[in-house]
């Protein structure tokens, strides 16, 4: 280990002191564009978290749900893959909301529509600040989940009339 | 939208060809198709009619004209009865959804919000057709189902 000699440590600390480059301050600050891909992977985390857990509730929506969850995944697969992790922030792992499911297998499903509604309007805002290939990855994502919510409802009208 | 460069009106261009091929498209799927199909097709085709009429209006009030249609078009594959006409509407959605997100990287925010919307018509119709959803609608990938 380095020991400050009595003669560099006067200097150390007037050096310290000047505001020259801030060599050893904290990390950079994330960029808008990092900042809101991260909260993109984050929105899909939330939502593969919903699935998983109405899958584990209602085992008979298992087929149904299990493609979109797929898709989901690929999302974040896709999404994560763009993320060049700044220093001192880590990539989101985990769900950041975790909303009980209702207590009906339909109720469940009307949830996960009106989740997917929700992440649908938050990827289309995103658009404008993105880059041209970050934007026509979100617009693919949007489309995606505006599919879900057709199949959703398709599902949910299905359950309710018997078929 | 006065400040529209040249990539925007290649962009609308793109889309407006991808309509163009979608309405001559139909005209094949919807010989092919009859009943509760056949009524499906041809509120397709509709749309695809309606969505070229604006896009050509678009680009006249941007001062370009129109790319016109072709007289033809070869099929991506050959069409021979009900089930290949289905995949034939569901490969015609597949393209007008890409076209649209070739829109999306335009830098003019009303084209990229535009194009982003429009992508959700064909891919929903893409559904209804194939049956099943895809991860990235308007992805190259996406259409190798087709």
């Amino acid at each position: 280990m380095l020991a400050a000699s009595p003669t560099t440590l006067p200097l150390f600390l007037a050096l310290s002191a000047c505001k020259g480059p801030a060599v050893l301050s904290g990390p950079a600050p994330v960029s808008a564009q990092t900042q809101t891909l991260l909260h993109a992977v984050t929105a899909e985390l939330n939502l593969i978290w919903m699935y998983n857990k109405t899958m584990a509730a209602y085992s008979g929506l298992g087929p149904a749900l299990a493609p979109l969850l797929a898709e989901h995944q690929a999302h974040l697969g896709r999404l994560s893959a763009r993320v060049v992790e700044p220093p001192g922030k880590k990539v989101p792992g985990t769900a950041t909301a975790r909303p009980a499911i209702d207590a009906t297998a339909a109720g469940a499903l009307a949830q996960l529509r009106d989740a997917e509604q929700a992440a649908v309007g938050v990827l289309l805002n995103r658009l404008a600040g993105a880059s041209p290939s970050l934007a026509q990855l979100y617009a693919s994502i949007a489309t995606s989940e505006a599919t879900h919510v057709t199949t959703l409802t398709s599902r949910i009208s299905g359950s309710r009339t018997g078929s | 939208m006065k400040s529209v460069k040249a990539a925007e009106i290649a962009g609308l261009q793109a889309a407006l060809a991808a309509e163009h091929a979608a309405v001559y498209g139909y005209g094949v799927v919807g010989a092919m198709l009859s009943g509760a199909a056949g009524s499906l097709a041809h509120a397709d085709w509709l749309a695809h009619q309606e969505a070229r009429d604006n896009l050509e209006q678009m680009l006249l009030r941007l001062g370009a004209t129109p790319v016109a249609a072709s007289p033809a078009y070869a099929l991506p594959f050959p069409v021979s009865g009900a089930a290949s006409a289905v995949r034939l509407a569901a490969f015609l959605e597949d393209g007008v959804t890409e076209a649209y997100l070739g829109l999306v990287a335009v830098t003019d925010r009303t084209l990229r919000s535009f194009g982003a919307l429009a992508m959700q018509p064909p891919a929903n119709r893409a559904l209804a057709w194939r049956g099943s959803t895809v991860a990235f609608p308007g992805m190259p990938t996406a259409s190798t189902s087709a």
